[in-house]
């Protein structure tokens, strides 16, 4: 069964920055998988490094030490196969929304017919039609975001990186754009891995969530996610939503007890 | 587009699109409040037009010439220190007509625009090109900065012995003084530019090259070209700087030999004139950044007025 095979598999990545008083670890030997279509959420306590991990996958940042297998290959990192996300909507301003999106495909060759038909495509069905020429500064947060994710989306990565994408909106558009990653991620077959540092957006949408520990990070633990509901308010009001709430909770308050002593 | 009309187009948009059950994208259109701590009078809200306000610049202007023609004619001020506005008025209308005038602006405007051509284009693409390197930048820095801090109007005798006293040396002046400023601000400016959309375009697999010209270039822009307005103004300084210095023609040299005769009506046609190239160079930047930045004109219409 292809679902439940490894696509993506860390092991014990190393990272630490140059510090004043000498390196500062980070990382101290990740290790994780991420299945084939799978959806994993990383969640740890703030300044863990789980934005450090991001930048590992995406292959801006060199481990110091340990592996990356994808699809049973040993890469250095994942330049040009994953779609990143920040909680900047990062759209380039001097970009209107149409060349924005197009962004990807120019960078992958694509031809510019081509991609502008694509372009075009892709954001009808997102809903952002007769925004194409608007620029980034006249859209609305919520508009902003859904630009980015669609620009990540059409570079038809193998693995999408979203780091805090949400975070910055508010509550309903927040609802609005889960939802709205949640089907094209089932439309387009996609991997998510999503770092977050709620555990609300965790759970609701994730199929597993792995809990990192306090610097330097190991994994703490990994849970699955049994939640038949896809759909991120479906999701909220499953009964075992607050199960999986609580047990991840006290995971993370756990650690704060322990810092705390 | 206004601000306005997007956002009910959005409510449109929402409404018609079956997947936005909630109504999340849609955010009431925030209007400013603002309680204006003093109120523009009704004057001033009346006035406050193209026209009204060319109408009373130009006002402002006749005053000031008017008051001076009297203070001239009433005996306040001496016309051989001062000059009279009708004076220049004379001298101006006779060296436009023997044709001196003219061909004096000519040679400066040209200098001053060759040497600020040069001087930006050489400064902007060293200082864009430092972003390569963090390395050559940290290297480099010390010189920069000692050889900024010399005033380039100093070099003006050297620049003199080197390119002679024709229109090269007038050039090299306004290049001197120029390129450092646009290196500076090109450098500056790329090295502000968004580390994360750096990092965006780096994971989707892109060269440092394409960096270079997708991120840096566009990102750099808006400062470059308000350096624009400031090199024009030092273009014109170096040119007017080297003919004082020497030449045989410029709107310097008409300033400078007619000052030393005590022709003060010529010296303020030389002035004036430089003034309005100045002006006039000021507006062309102004009409090319428009241009070249249309992601920059957004109206500011909801902005609050303080």
């Amino acid at each position: 069964m292809t679902a439940s095979s490894v696509q993506l598999s860390l092991d014990g990545i190393r990272k630490s920055f140059p510090g004043k008083g000498g390196p500062v670890p980070v990382l101290d030997g990740l290790s994780f998988d991420i299945y084939e279509r799978d959806f994993v959420s990383i969640i740890g306590p703030s300044g863990c490094g789980k934005t450090t991990v991001f930048n590992v996958i995406a292959g801006l940042l060199e481990p110091d030490s340990g592996t990356m297998t994808f699809r049973g290959e040993v890469v250095p990192g994942l330049q040009g196969r994953v779609g990143y996300m920040m909680q900047k909507d990062l759209l380039f301003p001097w970009r209107t929304v149409l060349q924005n999106v197009m962004l990807g495909l120019e960078m992958k060759g694509v031809d510019r017919a081509q991609a502008l038909d694509t372009a075009r495509e892709y954001l009808s069905t997102f809903g952002l039609s007769g925004f194409e020429n608007a620029y980034p500064k006249m859209l609305s947060g919520g508009m902003r975001q859904r630009t980015a994710l669609i620009r990540t989306l059409i570079m038809d990565p193998d693995i999408l990186l979203l780091d805090e994408p949400f975070s910055a909106l508010d509550y309903q558009t927040r609802l609005y754009l889960e939802g709205v990653l949640l089907d094209a991620v089932e439309t387009f077959h996609k991997t998510v891995v999503l770092v977050t540092h709620d555990i609300d957006e965790a759970v609701a949408l994730s199929k597993r969530v792995v809990v990192l520990g306090n610097r330097p990070t190991k994994v703490k633990s990994v849970h699955e996610i049994g939640l038949d509901a896809r759909s991120p308010i479906g999701a909220r009001s499953d009964p075992r939503f607050s199960d999986y709430f609580q047990t991840l909770c006290g995971e993370l308050e756990i650690q704060t007890r322990q810092r705390a002593a | 587009m206004t601000t306005q009309t997007l956002k009910t187009s959005e409510v449109l948009q929402t409404s018609q699109n079956p997947k936005s059950s909630s109504p999340a994208s849609v955010r009431p259109a925030k209007k400013p409040v603002a309680r204006r701590r003093a109120k523009p009078g009704a004057f001033a809200r009346a006035a406050d037009t193209t026209l009204g306000r060319g109408v009373i610049q130009l006002l402002a202007v006749a005053v000031f010439f008017l008051a001076w023609e009297v203070a001239v004619r009433a005996g306040w001020l001496t016309e051989f220190l001062v000059g009279a506005p009708s004076g220049i008025w004379r001298v101006f209308l006779a060296s436009m007509l023997d044709g001196s005038l003219p061909v004096d602006t000519w040679y400066t405007v040209i200098e001053a625009i060759i040497g600020f051509l040069i001087g930006t284009l050489l400064g902007s693409v060293a200082g864009l090109g430092l972003w390569y390197s963090a390395f050559v930048a940290r290297l480099v820095e010390p010189f920069i900065v000692a050889i900024n801090s010399v005033p380039k109007i100093a070099l003006a005798p050297i620049v003199i012995l080197w390119f002679g006293t024709g229109f090269v040396s007038k050039v090299a002046l306004a290049v001197s003084l120029t390129a450092l400023v646009a290196l500076i601000a090109a450098y500056q400016a790329a090295r502000d530019a968004d580390p994360d959309l750096q990092a965006l375009l780096a994971s989707m697999g892109a060269s440092k090259n394409r960096i270079f010209r997708s991120v840096i270039v566009p990102s750099t822009l808006p400062a470059i070209i308000g350096m624009f307005r400031i090199n024009i103004g030092f273009a014109l300084v170096g040119a007017v700087v080297g003919e004082f210095i020497s030449s045989q023609r410029g709107l310097g040299h008409l300033i400078y030999s007619a000052s030393s005769l005590y022709d003060l009506n010529t010296v303020w046609v030389g002035l004036f004139v430089l003034m309005f190239v100045g002006f006039l160079l000021y507006h062309v930047i102004d009409f090319a950044e428009r241009r070249i930045l249309p992601w920059r004109q957004i109206n500011t219409a909801g902005q609050v007025q303080v």
